[in-house]
């Protein structure tokens, strides 16, 4: 059986390809950054947009998502995405969402995602987003 | 006709090579690498290889055709005219800084090469990160040129293949710097960093493919700076590592705006620099770079080289006014 060339180098390149993702797995490369002081918001605050410097911040329990707010009054929510930070900045058609241990801040990005920020005093950051 | 596809048999050594670069990483820096991130740059590299057999043969028929208005005629074996083969890859190489730099300055053609820059990884899976969708800019007319001087189209995809092999083993951060000479007059790991970098400083710099000069030559050279560590990525980071929409956001962004524009700025959508708005409502490299100087009170060393700034020297749209 003839199989077409671009078919067999198209299987080739896909089993490479889960091959070199399975070995990037079992070599356990990436890591796990966590969000874990005042310090490290402000970092990924920065890198998310340059020059937000945050002034008040609410990091989740676990580390991976945060929110920051600046002088400006702009607040950002930030979030793990692999081994590195993202991040967007609240505009008035981001939506909040309390629940019983939890906040979810959805950006108004359906591809970035809603965001689950188990934080201190929800009720602040709440109020300051359905402020925007 | 020389029947032969260089990337094609570069494809082994670029698995094995980012193999290898995988065991360094675990040795040395871990952090290097994502295992999703991966996956999807490597899905890119798929999909473009299969995008550019369904796709290329407009590209190739347009340069067909175009041969025959050639000015100069190399023969009927231009194959066996052995410096054409050096003055085809040099200036397809001129060829590349211009359409590289066109895909940075003009969104339409950013909505394509977006997808290479848009990992907040620097790795070699990071250079299989191709676009699926380059076939839809307008970048081929950059070749036409090369063509029309009498390149066959076979020998100015030949020397652009040589060309995109060079530039894969760029894409790593676990070579520093080379030899002074050799980062002088070629593109390297170091200048290329600063490419994928969103840092303010570094934001549209370093556009060449194989040789530097190109950049130092039309004033966007920035070199690497050991003080200052670098942010990979795209100034609005992807935060999805869904493929689909890594490869056609800026497509949906881009024909969203222009859908929602006014009729006089419909156009300036697609042809201005990415983040353009007719309200200024978002930012472009250039007003990011702007306010990061008037904040930090650095000093771009670009515009140091030459007098002028780079973008009144080399215009791709005039600025102010609706392209």
């Amino acid at each position: 059986m003839d199989i077409p060339p671009l078919l067999l180098q198209t299987g080739g390149s896909l089993i490479a390809i889960l091959a070199l993702f399975g070995l990037a797995r079992a070599l356990r490369l990436g890591g796990k950054p966590r969000l874990a002081d005042e310090n490290s918001v402000r970092e990924a605050a920065g890198e998310v947009e340059d020059g937000f410097e945050a002034t008040r911040t609410a990091i989740s329990r676990d580390g991976t998502t945060a929110l920051a707010t600046n002088a400006e009054g702009k607040i950002m929510v930030i979030k793990l995405h692999g081994n590195r930070f993202a991040g967007r900045i609240l505009t008035r058609e981001a939506r909040v969402r309390e629940e019983i241990d939890a906040l979810v801040v959805d950006a108004g990005d359906r591809r970035f995602g809603p965001v689950r920020l188990s934080i201190e005093k929800p009720g602040y950051w709440a109020d300051a987003i359905n402020r925007l | 006709m020389p029947d032969f596809s260089p990337t094609q048999y570069a494809v082994p050594l670029f698995v094995l090579a980012v193999l290898a670069e995988m065991v360094w990483s675990r040795l040395k820096n871990p952090e290097a690498y994502e295992p999703m991130d991966t996956l999807v740059s490597l899905g890119f590299g798929l999909g473009s290889t299969v995008a550019g057999a369904l796709f290329g043969g407009f590209a190739a028929y347009v340069f067909i055709e175009a041969y025959d208005y050639r000015i100069f005629d190399f023969g009927p074996e231009w194959w066996a005219v052995w410096w054409a083969w050096p003055l085809c890859f040099v200036l397809d190489d001129l060829k590349y800084y211009w359409v590289h730099r066109a895909g940075h300055r003009i969104r339409w053609m950013w909505a394509s090469h977006v997808n290479h820059h848009s990992s907040q990884h620097y790795n070699l899976s990071t250079a299989l990160r191709q676009s699926w969708t380059g076939a839809f800019t307008f970048g081929l007319l950059f070749a036409l040129p090369l063509v029309l001087l009498g390149f066959h189209p076979a020998m100015i995809a030949i020397c652009a293949g040589f060309n995109l092999i060079y530039q894969f083993w760029i894409h790593t951060e676990a070579i520093r710097r080379m030899p002074r000479w050799f980062e002088a007059v070629m593109n390297t790991p170091s200048h290329h960093r600063v490419h994928h970098a969103t840092n303010p400083r570094y934001l549209d710099r370093n556009y060449a493919g194989v040789f530097i000069v190109w950049d130092k030559l039309f004033g966007t050279f920035e070199p690497e700076r050991d003080d200052e560590k670098i942010r990979y990525g795209i100034v609005r980071q992807l935060g999805s590592f869904n493929l689909l929409y890594a490869v056609f956001h800026e497509w949906i962004g881009m024909f969203g705006d222009i859908w929602r524009a006014p009729w006089r700025h419909k156009l300036s959508y697609l042809l201005r620099e990415p983040g353009w708005t007719h309200d200024g409502s978002r930012d472009t490299s250039d007003t990011i770079r702007a306010r990061w100087l008037a904040r930090t009170g650095a000093v771009d060393q670009a515009p140091l080289t030459k007098p002028e700034p780079v973008a009144s020297r080399n215009p791709i749209e005039s600025p102010g006014q609706a392209a």
